[in-house]
Formats: structure tokens, C-alpha cells, sequence
């Protein structure tokens, strides 16, 4: 059986719709399970219970309630609205998300593809999402949503510079862009690279929260301003996609700071016979972990308005990445 | 106006003591030219027509009555259309009333003007006072008062196309004439006795 | 030629003055909006993110008050007001009656006062509260709406308890307050009173506000979010607020003193200890402050006023058919959202002549196109709010 099984994923094209299926298959899951995280974490945060209903004592039913109630919804596309820009929007957004799991390694060997320029990859992918808000902004043939998309181009061009300087003090220090490549060079360290790239880390975060349009970073979403940005005109299966696609690039962009700062699916001291199977199961807790943070950050702070945005990121976050860069290339060379 | 405790004993029991703010009052109204009462512990001025503008810039400047509250009117009229008529005959015109504050000692003090009842135009109080925009406008709309300088008298609460002014006691109010109001009871009467009786028993 | 500085300023101008031809654009925000507090229309010209005239369009709650009031009787009118400004329901009733009591000449018994100014800081917790909520979630911070919330609904079980209604309470009756709850005039005037642990329940429920005050203050106050989206935001100088007629916590928050709870003596006010929130630059920040300040300010009120309380009888003895003699008055209250006032005339008949009611959002609201002058437009939404007004009160 098991030979029959080995001999069937041999085959590239099996082996590639396989994968396929279980990255298409991840999607809702992962988006499931961590938009699950937030609303009972913001629910603990506020002093209540969050959803209890569905799906028996705590409520795990209540996002795959929500997935149906979207898809079945009537699917209602604005006059004025420029129809096949408005109806590619989402896709795009997703399709920037489903690439970026690509590159993630989960285990030793445990990687969809191992490229090895998988950091470069990874970055210039997670910024194709960019030209999808800016159409779901344009074509809704609204103003509100105009106004979102252009926040939110502003926006995010002005926080993937940070993102991009954050990510290569550790590829110096790896020596390597593939990604399964930084894990191994953590191992044979024997640190994750968060303790000398702590700042990295930080403009990394904060550069990731930007990029989701999370808040505090949310002025293209605004919701107390805009009704929802550039998502104002998206309902039903359309809006399924915008908010998967967010949870899901939570998980991927959580993924890639675990993978390059916090060591990936290594933790100090485990064996690596462990790792093989072990190896998902600690990389998704330290997912967890930085999604909490996210999420944590989300229901504390307010927005900040975008001349305070852009300043942040441009003033203060790409000087220090810069400076980030060249200590860490000098004390690599010196070292 | 009541006078201040005249040097007679027997006028000290038969007239009231002075209000603490007669004097206060009688400066304010001397200063814009008007005459001014003590009702019930508000003091208001009354102040004839031209000095109308003029009145408030002196109040401002001289009493330190910054602080605009607000400005309305009221229609004296003895026909009325809505509510009761007048107990007694009034002149028929339009008073317009304004209050101002002051902020250190909590003075306020009300002016009024008389305002003829078919044609009602006053300068306008914008320049004197900015929060007087949005008052003007409101009276405009409600009583037809035209404020002369007022740069925008257009509607401020009823919908565009909505004509007459309906604080005017001649407009009447339209949910008035499609059902009368079952009257002005304080005290409803008792229900009558159920005429139903037990036909078992 | 010459060159000096004043040339060199030239070219750089001459420059810079070939701009972009870009349109500006006019975004409607409401009538239906998230932000704002009601049904109120701002018709902004905005530059990018830069708004150059905003023209508040109101009316859209116009119910006629003013009309309305010539054609009921005094303790009819009583029933309708307190949905001027629905979030502080009872404060809205008070004026009115004090009004009313004063051309009657109507002496309010002690207890009744006591009652009116224990309901009525309790309404001011309550508004204020809605503002502590609501505000933060404008500027994009969703927590603070829970905590405060869930302290204003005590405040609201509380005042349901003594007058049957969380937002529209009808409790006042011209010459005191509703003698019971329900019953007719054959009851016995001693078991026509508060609910029995009115009072010990309204004193822990105090001492709640006060905790969730320092909660809010935690969470809010110190966040540097918050700071830079309000400190220096929206500033009002007070000779503008003044003209502007601009009141209450709004008003305070530009550096007056002015409180009419220390001025007018429409209820006793004068026997109990508080002090009068100032601000320092009157931006949003310090109109937060204000608040949140009052809120401690009216706990401290109530716990005095709980631990003065006289008994006594809570209704003067007035005529069934109240009939309020001739005469004109102005009362004028410092209500959450600012000084509310009812100029009443009256003809000797049961029901007014005239009734103007000086409301304050309606002033509040006025200065909008003054302070919202070339502000972006975020901060369009953060002043609007600091601002606290509540459409209720600014349409009448």
C-alpha cells in the first residue's frame, strides 16, 4: 500500500496536483484557525465570552458557519464599478498569499519547493497583494474606496522597504536567501538570529502589521472613516476572499519572521530525528505566538493617521533597517 | 421695573426688596440705550431697532458679555392657528431675543427687540457675534425674519423645497389637520363600567 | 542683476508655484456613517487627504420640538423632553421644571432636590461614559468601548430601578419628583419612595465608575497612539468658543473655568464639594481629559449627596391642573453636553406660549466649519468626536 502510494507521488504531475490540493486545502484552514485566535482573544481582552454557540460548548463552529453564510450570499457587484478589475481584485490578493506558502519550511526537507532564492521570492511575491488593493480601491466606482486604495498604496510601497532592509541582516548573517538554508544556518549556530537581529526583527514586525493593514495600521480600512475602505464595496464570496487572504498572509508573514529570526521549525536542544516529525507542530506554535502579539497589538491600539504613518516609515524605519544592514555586514566581516 | 428700597419705612414693607442684579441690569441698560426688567431672575433689555447691532458690540466689548448662547424669537400674535389664543390683546409683531454670558461671573443677560409683524428685517449679528450664523438661519427658516449681511439664509433643518415658516402661530401643524388631538386631558376619566355580564352566572 | 536674497526667494517660489492641476473632490460623509453620531451630513471638499471647506448639513433629525411644545401641557411636555438629547435623558428634563416651578413660584421640597442631583450626575456618568466608548473606537481603538460600556450599564439599571425607564425617564413632575412607581394617588405618601437599596447600590456602583475611570486611563491616556492622533488636534481658542457659543466639557477644555453647576443655583449644587475640569490647549486631547475627569468629579458628587440625603416628602403641593402664570424666564443647566436652556413663556394657561430651548450640540456643532479648516481628513473624524454632540440635541 505504502509503495503503491510512493510510486503514484513519484509521478511530478501527481506529486505536483497533490501539493496543490494541500496548499489550496491550508488556505481556509489556517484562516479558519487563526481568525478562531482572534475572536476569542479580543473577546478575552474585552471582557467577554466572544462566540459560544456554534458548534457545541466554545464556538470552533462559528467561522465555518461564517465561510457558508458568505458563499451563499447574493453576489452584488456596483453599477458603476469597473466589473472584471472588481472581480480579479480578490484573486490577486489571494494568489500573492497561496505563493508565499511556497517557500515556507515546516520541517527538515518538509517544504513545497526549496528555491534558493527564497527569501527574494517570498518578498517580491507578499507585494503583489499591493496591486490587488489598488484595484479593489479603483474599481468599486466609490469614493470611500478610492480613498482606501490610495491610503493603502501609500501605504504599503512606503512599509516594503522596511520589510525588505529587516530581512537581509539575517541573510548576511546566513550567508544564503533559500529559506531551509537560514534554518540550517541558525542550527548550526545554534541561536535564532532574533537575539543579535533584534532590531530586524522589530521593523519587521512592524513592517508585517503595515502590510496586513492591520491596526495600527489601518487607514486604508479606517473602518470608523472610510465604512471599510477599500473593501466597502465587497460582499459575499469576494469579501470570503479579502478576509482569508488577510488571516492567511498573518500565517505566512508570521511564518517567514519564525523562519528567518526565531530559528523555524528548530528549537534549541531538540534532537533532529525529532524535528522530522516535531518540526510543524514548533514552527506553528511560534506562529502562534507572533500572531498573538498581532492580534494583541489590533485591539489595544488605535489607528495612526497616515501623515504619522508615512513618517514612521520612512523617517525612522528604513534609516535604522539601513543602519541595521551595515552593522551587521561590518560585524560579520570583523567577526 | 422695581426700584431699590426707598428711604420711607412704609415703602420698605410694601414694595419688594431690590434683585440683587438691578443694578447690573440698569448699567447694561443705560449703556445700549435701552430699558431694562427683571423677571424671575432673568434680566433682559429691550433695546429699539437700530440700536440692535450696536447694543450687542457694547455688551461684548464693555460688560464682557462674550459668550453668545442663543438667539430666537417669538411670534405675539392674536389669531392663533395652534394652541390657545392670548389671555389678553398683544401687539401683533415679532420679538427677537438673544442672550449673551459672560464667562468670569456667570452674568447673562437677555436682549429683545421688536420687530414689525409684516415685515420683519434686522442687521445681522455675524459679525459681532460668529455663532450667530446658525441661529439667524434657524430663525429665518422658522419665523420668515430677513437678517440683512447674513451671508447664507438658506435652510437649516427643513428640507429644501419646504415652504412658509412654521413657528409663525399662523402656520398650522399639519398633523393637526389630518386628526385632531383627542384634546388636552391632564387627568384621563375613569374607564366605563364593562356592560358584559356573565351570562352562567 | 543683483543677486540677494530676496531674489533667490523669488526663483524658489517662482518654482514651486507650477503645482500639479489636480481636482479636488467632494466626499460626502453621512448621512449614514459609521462616526457620525447620528444622522448628520458633511459635505467636505477635500485635496487628497486634505479637507478645505466642510459644511455640516443637519435637520435630518427635525422633529419639531419647539412647535410641538406650544400645543401640550406642562407635565405632557415633560414626557417628550428628556428625547432631546437621549443619552443624558433625565439632565434634559430639569431645566424645563425649574423653569416651569420658578414662574409658579413652587418651593421643591429638599429630598426631591437631592433626588433630581443624584439622577442627574448619575445621567451626566452615563453620557459621558457613551463618549468614553465611543470615541476611542473613531479612532480605530475597539477596546475601550467594553469596559465602559459595561459600567454604564449599571448606571442604567440603577436610574430603570427609581424612574422605570434607562433613557427616557419622565421623572420629574412640576413642584418635585414622581411620587411612586405605578401607584395612584390613594397610596400613603411613606411608601412613595427610591427602591429600597437604591441607595447602597448606587454607592458600590460609584465606587465601579471610579475603578473603570483608572482602567480607561490606563488603556487610553497614556497611549502614544492616542497622543498623537489628539494632542494639538482641533484647538480652539476661547474667545472662538465663546463666540461660537461652545459649552461644557468643550468649552472647559480651552482653559475656562466656567461650570454652571457653581453659577446657577437650579439645584443645590452650592452644599457639595467638587472642582471645575480645565483644559490646557483646548484640543482633543484635553476634551477627553475633561470627561473623564467629570465622570470622578460626579462619583465624588453622588457619594456626598447619598450621605446628605434628607427625608422628606418628594412633591410639593401643586394643583392637578398645573396653570403656570404669566411671565418669561430663562433657566439654563449645565447638561453633559454643555449649558442646555429653556426660555419659557408663559400666558397663564396650562401649556406655553412660547418655548425655546437653547440646546447645546446645536452650538457645539456650529463651529465645525470653523475648526475643521484644511485638517485631514482622519482628523475630521477625531475632532467631530471630541466635539461629543448627539444629533438629538442639535436638531431638536
Amino acid at each position: 500500500m505504502i509503495e503503491l502510494l510512493t510510486d503514484l507521488f513519484s509521478n511530478f504531475w501527481v506529486s505536483l496536483a497533490g501539493k496543490l490540493a494541500l496548499v489550496a486545502l491550508m488556505i481556509p484552514l489556517i484562516g479558519m484557525a487563526l481568525g478562531f485566535a482572534e475572536i476569542k482573544l479580543s473577546a478575552k481582552m474585552q471582557a467577554r465570552v466572544g462566540p459560544y454557540f456554534a458548534g457545541g460548548r466554545w464556538g470552533w463552529a462559528q467561522l465555518i458557519a461564517d465561510g457558508i453564510k458568505f458563499f451563499q450570499k447574493e453576489d452584488i457587484i456596483p453599477t458603476a464599478a469597473d466589473r472584471p478589475v472588481f472581480k480579479a481584485a480578490p484573486m490577486l490578493v489571494l494568489v500573492s498569499t497561496v505563493a508565499l506558502l511556497v517557500v515556507i519550511p515546516f520541517g527538515p526537507g518538509l517544504i513545497f519547493r526549496d528555491l534558493s532564492v527564497g527569501v527574494f521570492y517570498a518578498l517580491a511575491v507578499s507585494s503583489l497583494s499591493t496591486i490587488g488593493i489598488l484595484m479593489a480601491g479603483w474599481s468599486s466606482g466609490n469614493k470611500y474606496s478610492l480613498i482606501g486604495g490610495l491610503r493603502a498604496a501609500g501605504q504599503l510601497i512606503a512599509y516594503e522597504l522596511p520589510l525588505v532592509l529587516a530581512v537581509v541582516g539575517a541573510v548576511i548573517m546566513a550567508g544564503t536567501m533559500s529559506m531551509s538554508g537560514i534554518v540550517e544556518a541558525q542550527i548550526a549556530a545554534g541561536f535564532p538570529y532574533v537575539i543579535v537581529q533584534f532590531v530586524g526583527f522589530g521593523i519587521f514586525l512592524v513592517a508585517a502589521l503595515a502590510e496586513l493593514t492591520r491596526i495600527p495600521f489601518d487607514m486604508p480600512i479606517a473602518e470608523s472613516e472610510l465604512v471599510m475602505g477599500y473593501l466597502t464595496e465587497y460582499s459575499g464570496f469576494r469579501f470570503l476572499f479579502f478576509f482569508l487572504a488577510e488571516f492567511a498572509n498573518m500565517f505566512t508573514l508570521s511564518a517567514i519572521a519564525a523562519t528567518l529570526f526565531l530559528g523555524g521549525y528548530w528549537l534549541p536542544g531538540v534532537p533532529e530525528s525529532v524535528l522530522e516529525f516535531a518540526g510543524p507542530a514548533i514552527l506553528l506554535g511560534k506562529v502562534f505566538l507572533l500572531a498573538f502579539v498581532m492580534i494583541w497589538f489590533r485591539w489595544t491600539f488605535p489607528r495612526f493617521r497616515e501623515d504619522q504613518l508615512q513618517t514612521l516609515a520612512w523617517k525612522w524605519l528604513v534609516p535604522l533597517a539601513l543602519a541595521n544592514i551595515a552593522v551587521t555586514a561590518v560585524l560579520k566581516v570583523v567577526l | 421695573m422695581t426700584s431699590s428700597p426707598s428711604e420711607t419705612e412704609a415703602a420698605v414693607e410694601t414694595e419688594p426688596q431690590a434683585h440683587p442684579l438691578q443694578e447690573y441690569a440698569d448699567g447694561v441698560a443705560d449703556a445700549v440705550g435701552g430699558t431694562a426688567e427683571i423677571q424671575f431672575d432673568t434680566i433682559k433689555v429691550k433695546v429699539p431697532n437700530d440700536a440692535w447691532v450696536d447694543a450687542h458690540v457694547t455688551a461684548r466689548d464693555q460688560f464682557d458679555l462674550v459668550f453668545f448662547s442663543w438667539l430666537s424669537a417669538i411670534d405675539w400674535c392674536n389669531e392663533v392657528e395652534v394652541g390657545d389664543e392670548l389671555s389678553e390683546e398683544v401687539e401683533e409683531r415679532f420679538e427677537l431675543l438673544t442672550t449673551l454670558g459672560d464667562l468670569t461671573e456667570g452674568k447673562r443677560v437677555t436682549f429683545s427687540t421688536d420687530l414689525d409683524a409684516k415685515t420683519p428685517v434686522i442687521p445681522s449679528l455675524i459679525e459681532v457675534f460668529a455663532g450667530a450664523n446658525w441661529h439667524e438661519r434657524e430663525a429665518h427658516e422658522m419665523f420668515g425674519i430677513d437678517f440683512l449681511g447674513h451671508p447664507n439664509l438658506a435652510h437649516l433643518y427643513l428640507p429644501d423645497g419646504f415652504l412658509g415658516n412654521p413657528l409663525r402661530k399662523s402656520f398650522p401643524l399639519l398633523t393637526r389637520e389630518v386628526k385632531p388631538w383627542p384634546g388636552k386631558v391632564d387627568v384621563e376619566a375613569m374607564p366605563e363600567k364593562p356592560t358584559t355580564e356573565n351570562p352562567e352566572s | 542683476m543683483t543677486i540677494n536674497s530676496d531674489t533667490m526667494r523669488h526663483l524658489s517660489e517662482a518654482q514651486v508655484s507650477v503645482e500639479l492641476e489636480t481636482e479636488d473632490m467632494t466626499l460626502n460623509i453621512g448621512p449614514q456613517h459609521p462616526s457620525t453620531h447620528g444622522v448628520l451630513r458633511l459635505v467636505a471638499r477635500i485635496d487628497g487627504e486634505r479637507a478645505f471647506d466642510v459644511q455640516p448639513v443637519i435637520g435630518y433629525m427635525h422633529r419639531g420640538y419647539e412647535k410641538i411644545c406650544e400645543v401640550r401641557t406642562y407635565p405632557q411636555i415633560t414626557t417628550i423632553i428628556n428625547r432631546i438629547d437621549w443619552v443624558s435623558g433625565y439632565a434634559n428634563e430639569i431645566p424645563f421644571i425649574v423653569a416651569a416651578e420658578k414662574l409658579m413660584e413652587v418651593e421643591v421640597p429638599e429630598r426631591a432636590q437631592y433626588i433630581r442631583l443624584i439622577l442627574t450626575e448619575m445621567a451626566r456618568i452615563s453620557s459621558h461614559l457613551i463618549f468614553m466608548a465611543s470615541y476611542p473606537l473613531e479612532l480605530g481603538a475597539a477596546t475601550p468601548l467594553f469596559f465602559a460600556l459595561r459600567e454604564r450599564e449599571r448606571v442604567l439599571d440603577l436610574l430603570e430601578s427609581v424612574t422605570g425607564g434607562r433613557f427616557h425617564p419622565n421623572f420629574n413632575r412640576i413642584g418635585g419628583v414622581k411620587p411612586a412607581a405605578g401607584a395612584g394617588p390613594t397610596m400613603k405618601k411613606t411608601s412613595q419612595d427610591l427602591p429600597a437599596n437604591f441607595l447602597p447600590e448606587t454607592r458600590s456602583a460609584m465606587d465601579r465608575v471610579m475603578e473603570v475611570c483608572d482602567e480607561l486611563e490606563d488603556l487610553v491616556a497614556g497611549n502614544e497612539i492616542i497622543l498623537a492622533r489628539t494632542r494639538g488636534v482641533g484647538v480652539i481658542p476661547v474667545e472662538v468658543a465663546a463666540a461660537y457659543g461652545l459649552s461644557g466639557p468643550n468649552l472647559r477644555a480651552s482653559g475656562v473655568p466656567f461650570d454652571l453647576r457653581k453659577i446657577e443655583d437650579y439645584l443645590p449644587y452650592d452644599r457639595f464639594e467638587f472642582d471645575v475640569i480645565t483644559g490646557e490647549n483646548g484640543d482633543c486631547w484635553d476634551r477627553w481629559h475633561c470627561r473623564l475627569q467629570e465622570i470622578r468629579e460626579s462619583g465624588k458628587i453622588i457619594q456626598q449627596a447619598i450621605d446628605d440625603i434628607p427625608s422628606g416628602d418628594l412633591l410639593a403641593k401643586v394643583p392637578k391642573l398645573i396653570k403656570v402664570p404669566k411671565g418669561e424666564t430663562y433657566v439654563r443647566a449645565e447638561n453633559p453636553k454643555g449649558e442646555m436652556g429653556y426660555y419659557l413663556v408663559s400666558d397663564g394657561k396650562d401649556g406655553p406660549y412660547r418655548l425655546k430651548i437653547r440646546s447645546a450640540s446645536f452650538s457645539n456643532l456650529s463651529i465645525l466649519p470653523w475648526v475643521l479648516e484644511g485638517v485631514l481628513v482622519p482628523d475630521i473624524i477625531a475632532i467631530m468626536g471630541s466635539l461629543d454632540f448627539v444629533l438629538g440635541d442639535v436638531d431638536r
